[in-house]
């Protein structure tokens, strides 16, 4: 066996075994498919009910109240009689109470409730409710305008939706957003962990003294290289365990509400038969997907729907392969710089002088996340994603939105020959620094590193 | 075995060696002796391709030496340890195989080894719970265990208790006696006194002495090495 190869099985097989690699390996599915559950178990919660007595002094709003899902309205007349019935009665839970205003419209109401504060689901109504017959009381008493008219004005419902003008594609623009920052966030934490496990690494070879023994049997290139890639597998095999793991816990949900992904993907062949097909049939289809999404749109089931109809509309075979790329590469090139500084200090708190200026794009490219995510093809977001040290970080983030595929393998083919040159720098440096005792070392003896021949 | 041809070697401005040449005889102990920060670190570390010279050249069995011929090599560093966390037999395992061993052989010699050396028990151990006298000794193992025909001992005996630095010296000179040459570099003049054959002492980056043991004494008569080595050094200041 090689030696490269028998240093890169040492390097896998002792991390592997370790415990840390296992419980990482199981949180991130489990995170990944909360984003997933979260909604739908919102959804699905059982409603909270409440009672609620209405004592109104107006006269406006008394025999108006409504009872919805999740709360009963009744009428109580005065408040001291609304009172006496809340002490009297379990089942009651709060009292609307509107106080008489004598030559304006009422501008407060108070919500007393005994102990437990009603829920917000419950306050909000109230509220909506309030404001909603005062506005009617306006319209109706004041303006004149018929409960007929009145029922039109109120029924107005406009939804903002993108969509990609040749593809048919719907924008999907927040799913995106999420998509984006997740990916972006998730290659960056994946390139960082395991980067600083290459500098701990080469830290410890460093600090126990072993290095000198194992360079007396292989190059140190070959320890830099074996150490950089075991490490790089490790890193492959969490994703491709996560991917597994995720897949497995998805279809489970996918199961239990099949229902929720059935809608979605039905919407989903609706948007692109009403947007490919001919003129009838697509008529008819985006007439079916209103009406589907209209009525999704009644309960709280509308931001499920869309969360998973927009989930479903991204590519994510394309997605992962990217993914996969911007990780080992980005992977190489870091790893290979994080080797280097880790060959240089003696200790985890000397390093900070060396990483800081090797993990300030990495850094940048999150801290300009906001900003790029608002205009993914912004001239910002465009440079960051071309650029080697933030292009796996940016594209990513880029390309749930969709790229010009020029740009795509303008930043893959820049990315691809810089690693090499990062391999090379960084193998100098490490090769001089790895046997440096004692004094610490100054950015003139690293460039005096970059310059001895051997 | 070994001969050093003019080898110069710089770190800046910095000269670590300064035209060394020396030769090392097949089958003897050849003492490598000098003050701190002399370069006989930096030396055996140009004999064993982790650093390459400025100049000069080096030879192995009279041709130019290679990358191969450095398997033939066992080192045993001054700045040494072992991964703390691994267990003592992987480990020992893993170093063998990086010399070249296959798994196999390793373990066989590990054990006979390990048993030799009273530390088999400690086999699946991690190292961090061996003392340090106990980790040398696995580190002597694994210097050795390939048989290599050339061994380079930097200091091998600190951190050894009396009793083991005798096993060691002991072990040393069964190797010699089983055709294998040794470079011996050390600060402590009796034990240099004891094993070496030839000597070479080198201060501020030059070969300032060498010759055979005998000859050196018999040239300073009533001085021991220790005498003679300090006698050169301030002389040469």
């Amino acid at each position: 066996m090689s030696k490269t190869l028998l240093v890169i099985q040492r390097e896998y097989l002792t991390r592997v075994r370790k415990p840390s690699f296992w419980i990482l390996t199981i949180v991130v599915p489990i995170l990944i498919a909360g984003l997933y559950a979260i909604p739908i178990v919102l959804a699905s919660k059982p409603i909270e009910h409440a009672n609620v007595l209405v004592a109104d002094e107006t006269g406006l709003f008394e025999s108006e109240f409504r009872s919805v899902r999740e709360v009963t309205y009744l009428g109580a007349g005065s408040l001291d009689f609304a009172k006496r019935q809340m002490e009297q009665s379990d089942t009651i839970d709060a009292i609307v109470y509107v106080p008489r205003t004598e030559t304006m419209l009422p501008t407060n109401a108070y919500l007393y409730y005994r102990s437990d504060l009603p829920s917000v689901a419950v306050q909000t109504d109230v509220e909506a409710q309030l404001q909603e017959i005062l506005r009617n009381r306006i319209l109706i008493d004041i303006h004149g305008i018929t409960p007929d008219e009145y029922a039109m004005l109120t029924s107005t419902r406009m939804t903002l939706r993108t969509q990609d003008i040749e593809t048919g594609r719907d924008g999907f623009l927040k799913v995106k957003m999420a998509v984006g920052g997740l990916l972006a966030l998730l290659v960056f934490m994946a390139v960082f962990l395991f980067s600083s496990q290459v500098m701990r690494g080469v830290m410890e070879e460093k600090s126990s003294r072993i290095v000198e023994v194992i360079v007396s049997s292989v190059k140190p290139f070959q320890l830099m290289m074996g150490k950089v890639v075991g490490i790089g597998l490790v890193g492959l095999t969490q994703f491709v365990l996560w991917v597994m793991l995720s897949g497995a816990a998805l279809g489970g949900l996918r199961l239990a509400h099949a229902d929720l992904f059935d809608q979605a993907l039905k919407n989903r062949n609706l948007t692109e038969i009403a947007t490919k097909g001919s003129d009838a049939t697509a008529q008819m289809a985006a007439a079916q997907l209103d009406e589907a999404r209209y009525q999704a749109g009644e309960g709280a089931d509308k931001s499920v729907l869309e969360l998973i109809e927009g989930l479903s509309s991204i590519n994510f075979g394309l997605l992962a392969a990217l993914f996969l790329f911007y990780f080992v590469v980005g992977y190489l090139l870091y790893a290979s710089l994080f080797a280097a500084v880790g060959s240089l200090v003696d200790s985890e708190t000397d390093s900070q002088q060396f990483t800081i200026p090797v993990t300030i794009p990495l850094v940048l490219c999150i801290l300009l996340m906001p900003a790029m995510i608002q205009e993914p093809s912004g001239t910002l977001s465009v440079w960051l994603s071309v650029i080697p040290f933030t292009s796996p970080v940016a594209m990513l983030l880029r390309i749930p939105f969709g790229v010009k595929i020029g740009q795509l393998v303008l930043s893959m083919v820049l990315l691809l020959a810089a690693f090499p040159c990062c391999i090379w720098a960084a193998s100098k440096i490490y090769r001089n620094g790895i046997l440096h005792y004692g004094r610490k070392l100054t950015w003139k003896d690293l460039a005096h590193f970059l310059k001895v021949r051997k | 075995m070994l001969q050093i041809e003019n080898i110069t070697k710089t770190y800046g401005t910095f000269r670590a060696l300064d035209n060394v040449s020396l030769s090392v005889r097949p089958g003897t102990v050849f003492g490598l002796i000098g003050p701190n920060g002399a370069g006989k670190s930096t030396l055996i570390r140009i004999i064993n391709h982790i650093i390459a010279p400025d100049s000069g050249r080096l030879l192995f069995d009279g041709r130019p030496m290679t990358d191969a011929d450095v398997e033939q090599i066992g080192y045993l560093p001054e700045e040494r340890g072992l991964y703390k966390k691994m267990r003592v037999g992987d480990q020992a395992v893993y170093l063998a195989r990086l010399k070249g061993l296959d798994k196999g052989e390793a373990e066989r010699r590990l054990h006979e080894w390990f048993r030799r050396f009273d530390i088999d028990d400690w086999w699946n151990r991690r190292v961090e719970e061996l003392s340090k006298g106990m980790q040398q000794k696995v580190q002597f193992v694994v210097t050795v265990l390939h048989a290599p025909r050339l061994l380079i001992f930097d200091e091998p005996f600190s951190g050894f208790d009396p009793v083991n630095a005798d096993l060691l010296k002991r072990e040393m000179l069964r190797l010699k006696a089983q055709g294998a040459t040794i470079i011996f570099s050390t600060h402590n003049m009796a034990s240099a006194e004891e094993l070496c054959d030839d000597i070479v002492l080198i201060n501020r980056s030059q070969v300032v002495l060498s010759g055979s043991l005998p000859a050196l004494l018999a040239a300073h008569p009533g001085k021991g090495l220790e005498r003679i080595f300090i006698d050169t050094v301030t002389q040469n200041h």
